[in-house]
């Protein structure tokens, strides 16, 4: 609903002349009614606008099948899992089993290290192509550019990992040869290195997601009103200036936005890339709770071990999510609700 | 008169089918398989042909089959969910993830209906029977997997050399492979003589028995039992590894190669020796080996494994249970038609029918009785098992191939591994990370034997930790599920 000529809300309601559609509305915030009236405005509200509930209800249905009927399920987390029913309930045993693997505080610091690489290096990236994307005025170019830093999000991490393999290899691959070239010495192997495996991995990841991930910043930079542009114009601003006191302020709530969100997947470092990375010689740098799990519990059967792993994950995600959200409202005013 | 005789007639006939029938009834039986799936025409024909194969031994059995992801991981996961929301079919095909469901009892002992069966029993090898010993759950007629190193036969004649049988030929032969220029590319010196993928775990097939890695647990000099990775047997074939890549002649990228990357080198000539993981395999190296180069009749050689200062022989082939397989379900209301169904697979019938394809497709029969195989043979491959009393009457396999095979057959020593109780997953897990990170780090040169001792020190309490506890545990009560203990103290 869009307030007319900049009038409030309550303004247009508290206007004796206000759409049909809003009549419902208006009851309800100028009056307080009785339970009876309120099922009756929902009814009526139903009638009015079930095409709209019934578009809805689709997206509605999957959420709560895959994503709130399982939050039940995670109590397998708290069990031993038997095939034949029921299960035995067993407390904490998963979870100190978890806890108790010799390699886990390592695939833990692993974990925490990659992600946080990956959220001070990649996210900022999308960004800058956003913005250095908005900053190309000719049209064709534009695209031409947009068009190729996405591809690479169509690719899997096999491929992608083929041909990061292929181009590191410090035999024949295009960084040896080219480091070689310029004088920089014999290459090394990037990929068992284990000083350079996780730039392996940030730079991997900033190739395949960049392109893709600055759609949803382009979206916003294209939402900022262009008459801020002009004004910002009258006033003399340069390009920098409109960048940075017009472009980059009217997105800071989608950065906000999709920071917080990122945070909630703190703990997933990304199963795919790192699975297709992974070698003998960098699996102690690389191996992150999701491939301890998929080793451990998925491949193995041990659904009730790989259930308190992801509980776990759920739980650090969970609190990730809520203290940014704090932390985002207090220093820009925006969260995710 | 003769209406009302033929309408008696009709009604007796009706009646006694309607009473026949419940004894014949059909069995529908419920199987599961990566390899067997309703979109694949082959295997849609292949099950109307066991169908008919089993109604000719007196088995009316409706074969149903249940399509999940065919690729390896994805199958496994798909199978264990779908076993763990209860649908659980009378036949399972395992491929991991088996031990847990065994360890719940869903699994049938197989023993008693081998020893009742017509054909498995003596289609078995004998690592298979071993291995059924231990662990009787999974049934995987297959010969064991015995990788071994193969070469061009003309770069062989044109190296002069002879397939090398010790240590010292091997490392010989793989100088000469590096040093000379059998590519043609003309800069001698960028053959690589081996490559491989992943670890060194093919390498081990033929060099462990050479230094003297007899077993998964090996007694030390003290007379202990230890495993067999923190011996100087292991550490002395390491040290040969890490000089043959200190010279340029084993690839160092062995530990980023894929096996498709692997085989690339061998066919593009950038590397001389490969292994084979199974006979099989080494025929379809020979194939895409003349694909790689028209024109030219291109034989593999298989070389023999070499002796060394610890003996010699192809690796000790775990014998505690089956990797895969087929398991029929302990909840199955047909359990002796799931039987039949093994067992007609392990029969005579059943191996002809699974290992020669179809006639007219896949095979000719001539007037004579004689089996002629079409090119359409190399996309056949067997769905059930590879009878090892089961001779084709055509050879299925190449001289080379079939003498891998023999290898294989003749050299077969049963290692003394067991099976880890799942609760040991994680330190099992934990100790093997340790060893393949140092065994990668030493023959790429990232670490050097002098750091063995940290190696040890570092896989020793996660390893040893995880057997004593282990020991103690199977000393208190033999397991339900693992009936082979550790070696004795």
């Amino acid at each position: 609903m869009v307030a007319k000529d900049g009038q409030k809300v309550a303004d247009v309601l508290s206007d004796g002349n206000v759409p049909g559609s809003l009549e419902v509305l208006r009851e309800r915030v100028l009056n307080k009614r009785s339970g009876a009236a309120s099922v009756q405005d929902w009814r009526a509200k139903l009638r009015q606008w079930w095409p709209y509930y019934a578009m809805m209800a689709p997206g509605l249905l999957f959420f709560f099948i895959w994503h709130y009927v399982p939050i039940w399920e995670a109590k397998m987390a708290f069990e031993q899992v038997r095939i034949i029913p029921p299960n035995i309930w067993v407390g904490l045993k998963n979870f100190q089993q978890l806890f108790a693997s010799p390699i886990f505080y390592q695939v833990l610091a692993n974990t925490l290290i990659i992600s946080a690489m990956k959220i001070a290096f990649v996210f900022p990236v999308p960004i800058i192509v956003a913005l250095l994307l908005n900053e190309i005025r000719n049209g064709k170019l534009r695209g031409t550019i947009q068009s190729a830093i996405y591809l690479p999000h169509f690719l899997s991490w096999v491929v992608i990992a083929g041909v990061f393999i292929a181009i590191l290899s410090p035999t024949d691959g295009a960084v040896g040869q080219i480091q070689q070239a310029m004088g920089f010495g014999a290459p090394s192997n990037y990929l068992t290195n284990p000083a350079s495996i996780r730039w392996v991995l940030v730079i991997s990841e900033i190739w395949r997601s960049a392109g893709w991930d600055s759609l949803l910043y382009l979206a916003a930079i294209f939402a900022i009103d262009p008459q801020l542009y002009e004004a910002a114009e009258i006033d003399g601003a340069n390009r920098w200036q409109k960048i940075w006191h017009v472009t980059i302020p009217g997105i800071v709530p989608t950065i906000a936005t999709l920071f917080i969100l990122n945070m909630g997947l703190f703990l997933s470092a990304d199963l795919n890339q790192v699975i297709n990375f992974q070698n003998d010689v960098n699996a102690s740098t690389i191996d992150i709770l999701d491939t301890y799990v998929y080793r451990l519990g998925l491949s193995t059967g041990e659904y009730a071990l790989a259930t308190a792993a992801g509980l776990f994950k759920a739980v650090i995600g969970m609190v990730l999510i809520v203290t940014s959200h704090l932390v985002s409202k207090r220093l820009t005013g925006k969260g995710v609700w | 008169m003769t209406f009302k005789k033929l309408l008696l007639a009709t009604t007796a006939v009706a009646m006694l089918g309607a009473s026949i029938v419940p004894a014949m009834a059909q069995t529908t039986l419920r199987l599961v398989s990566k390899d067997l799936l309703t979109t694949n025409p082959d295997d849609v024909r292949l099950i109307e042909e066991i169908e008919a194969g089993l109604k000719a031994k007196g088995h009316d059995i409706d074969i149903q089959t249940i399509d999940l992801p065919s690729g390896t991981a994805a199958y496994a996961d798909a199978l264990g969910v779908m076993l763990l929301s209860g649908d659980i079919p009378d036949v399972i095909y395992f491929q991991g993830g088996d031990q847990k469901m065994a360890e719940q009892g869903i699994l049938e002992d197989l023993t008693p209906w081998i020893e009742g069966s017509e054909n498995i029993k003596a289609a078995l090898w004998p690592h298979n029977v071993e291995r059924l010993a231990n662990y009787p759950y999974l049934l995987y007629i297959y010969p064991p997997r015995g990788p071994q190193p193969v070469i061009r036969q003309d770069w062989l004649d044109e190296l002069g050399l002879e397939a090398p049988t010790t240590v010292e030929e091997y490392e010989a032969l793989f100088q000469a492979i590096h040093d000379a220029d059998l590519d043609g590319d003309g800069t001698p010196g960028n053959t690589l003589g081996l490559t491989g993928f992943g670890n060194t775990s093919e390498l081990d097939s033929i060099f462990n028995q050479a230094f003297g890695v007899t077993g998964t647990w090996m007694k030390n000099a003290e007379g202990q039992w230890v495993n067999s990775r923190v011996t100087d047997a292991e550490k002395a074939k390491i040290e040969f590894y890490a000089r043959l890549a200190e010279k340029g002649l084993f690839d160092k990228e062995f530990v980023t190669n894929t096996f498709d990357v692997k085989e690339d080198k061998f066919y593009t000539g950038k590397a001389g020796v490969i292994f084979g993981s199974s006979p099989e395999v080494i025929d379809i190296y020979a194939g895409k080996m003349r694909q790689a180069h028209p024109g030219e009749e291109i034989e593999l050689a298989v070389l023999p494994a070499p002796t060394g200062p610890g003996g010699q022989g192809l690796a000790a082939v775990d014998v505690s249970k089956e990797s895969r397989g087929w398991a029929i379900s302990s909840l199955s209301e047909n359990k002796e038609a799931a039987v039949a169904l093994l067992d007609f697979m392990a029969s005579k019938e059943g191996q002809d029918l699974e290992r020669l394809g179809f006639a007219d497709v896949h095979h000719t029969v001539g007037a004579d009785g004689a089996v002629t195989f079409t090119d359409q043979i190399s996309t056949w491959y067997a769905r059930f098992f590879n009878a090892a009393n089961w001779t084709p009457p055509t050879p299925l396999l190449s001289p080379t191939a079939q003498t891998a095979l023999d290898n294989i057959k003749n050299g077969f020593v049963a290692d003394n591994a067991f099976v880890w109780p799942a609760e040991y997953a994680a330190e099992v897990d934990a100790a093997e990370q340790v060893y393949r990170s140092w065994v990668a780090r030493f023959v790429t040169g990232e670490a050097t034997l002098d750091q063995w001792q940290q190696f040890v020190d570092e896989y020793n309490p996660r390893a040893v930790h995880a057997w004593r506890s282990m020991r103690r545990r199977c000393w208190a009560a033999s397991s339900a599920t693992t009936r082979a203990t550790p070696p004795p103290p």
